[in-house]
């Protein structure tokens, strides 16, 4: 009987679809309305569950490249440092020394230093070791910034130009005046000294060494004419400068060194095969200068001793 | 002097040093001076006496002497001062750096003048000035420290 029912059925909806249809519009439609909100719980809940192991990923990926960016961070700012240092160091190297002098590049240690610095100084790191000098001139891409004032064997202090107590001569560089230059202490300025009332002297002007002094070569830049102008009844012009260097920002110098002349080779060959027109002082001359001690300077040559001189035999040569 | 004492004067005299180079015309050394008359044998005192004297005249730029008088008037206030004045009262170290401002301006004008040099009088008053606020603060400091040493152990 009920083979016969589900036979019966079974023939009826394959001819009619009848059953397919309810099943398809009750059985699907309640599954996917079941299925459908689980589906968007589960969507969400593995979103969820993906986007929190991302973010789990994403902090440590932050952490990472939190890492990463101070690295580089520090980096770039080592890479600017050498930048700048490279820049500053170029500036050194492009100074041309005049003939006849050397160029050595030097770092500043420290500004003034201590109670017993009256002066305006600074501490390089260059001595004796180096062959820097009392009066080593020292200068900057700008220009002159002092000389050496005293120095150990491997650092040295420098009076700057701008102390009260520094006088270079200079020369204009355009109308060629000269005057003395004379620093007036920090954020001052300089002053040109003994520029007579007529002297064509320019607002703007470079002053450069005349190397007079002996100690600068000739024609280093050292300051710039800021002010020209006449002051009551003084006999010379009132002329302010400003030094080419900033004192402030300075961190490398150069030292300048005189090289001294090589003797030529063939001078000593030609010493030995001319004879000797020169004014040295033949043989002998050391002993004579002795004895010029000894009897003194003010004391007539008759007093010489007379042991010394070929004696003629009486009667001999006449 | 134990191995404590001589780290101590070791970073105090570098971390002077450093400071000097920072604050150009202020002696940071000074008040050590004082700190080891009060507190080290004068064998110590004067080694290191002798050491700072060398280097606060190696670093300067004027003849030799003028720290020697800027140190021996210090020691001679202190020894005078000690006699009126609780030798450890911040009060006499006020009086005292008081009177090294004063010393350092007289001493930078007369030791220039000696020299045929001329300093700008304006920088010379402001350094004066610093050295007598820096004086006393620093001697404090560096008092406390001393006694938080290690074998130090007294009333602070």
């Amino acid at each position: 009987m009920v083979l016969f029912v589900y036979l019966g059925l079974f023939t009826w909806n394959i001819r009619t679809g009848y059953v397919d249809n309810l099943a398809s519009h009750t059985g699907l439609e309640l599954t996917r309305w079941v299925l459908t909100p689980g589906r968007w719980v589960w969507t969400r809940v593995s979103s969820f569950w993906e986007r929190y192991v991302y973010f789990v990923g994403l902090r440590q990926e932050n952490e990472v490249l939190r890492d990463e960016l101070a690295r580089a961070n520090e980096e770039l700012v080592g890479a600017r440092e050498q930048a700048s240092l490279a820049k500053r160091l170029t500036g050194i190297l492009m100074i041309t020394p005049p003939p006849e002098w050397s160029r050595e590049a030097a770092r500043v240690i420290a500004h003034r230093l201590g109670p017993n610095a009256a002066l305006e100084t600074f501490v390089i790191d260059r001595g004796s070791r180096h062959g820097v000098e009392i009066n080593t001139p020292v200068i900057s891409p700008e220009g002159v910034v002092g000389r050496v004032l005293r120095y150990s064997m491997s650092a040295a202090t420098v009076i700057m130009i701008t102390d009260p107590n520094s006088k270079i001569p200079v020369v204009s560089q355009k109308t060629r005046t000269q005057g003395i230059l004379v620093g007036r202490g920090p954020n001052l300025g300089m002053s040109l000294q003994y520029v007579a009332l007529n002297a064509p002297l320019e607002k703007g002007e470079t002053l450069v060494t005349t190397g007079l002094e002996g100690i600068f070569p000739q024609g280093l830049p050292v300051a710039e004419v800021s002010d020209v102008s006449r002051e009551g009844s003084s006999l010379f012009l009132n002329v302010q400068a400003q030094a080419l260097f900033d004192p402030k920002r300075m961190e490398e110098v150069a030292l300048l060194r005189k090289i001294p002349p090589p003797r030529p080779p063939e001078a000593t060959e030609a010493d030995d095969a001319l004879p000797d027109t020169s004014t040295k002082r033949p043989k002998g001359a050391a002993e004579r200068k002795g004895e010029v001690k000894k009897r003194g300077r003010n004391e007539p040559p008759e007093a010489r001793p007379q042991e010394s001189l070929p004696r003629k035999k009486r009667g001999e040569g006449q | 002097m134990t191995g404590s004492r001589l780290t101590f004067w070791s970073i105090f005299t570098l971390a002077g040093l450093w400071m000097q180079s920072f604050m150009p015309g202020v002696d940071f050394l000074a008040p050590g001076l004082i700190l080891s008359l009060q507190e080290e044998k004068p064998r110590a005192t004067i080694v290191l006496g002798l050491i700072w004297l060398l280097l606060q005249e190696g670093t300067g730029s004027l003849a030799f002497g003028t720290v020697v008088l800027w140190y021996g008037v210090l020691a001679a206030l202190f020894f005078f001062g000690h006699w009126l004045f609780e030798a450890k009262n911040f009060l006499f170290m006020i009086i005292l750096g008081a009177c090294l401002g004063v010393l350092h301006f007289g001493l930078m004008n007369v030791m220039t003048q000696l020299q045929d040099w001329r300093v700008p009088p304006g920088r010379v008053l402001l350094e004066s000035v610093v050295q007598a606020v820096v004086f006393p603060v620093q001697w404090g400091l560096a008092y406390i420290i001393y006694n938080h040493l290690p074998h130090n152990g007294q009333d602070v």
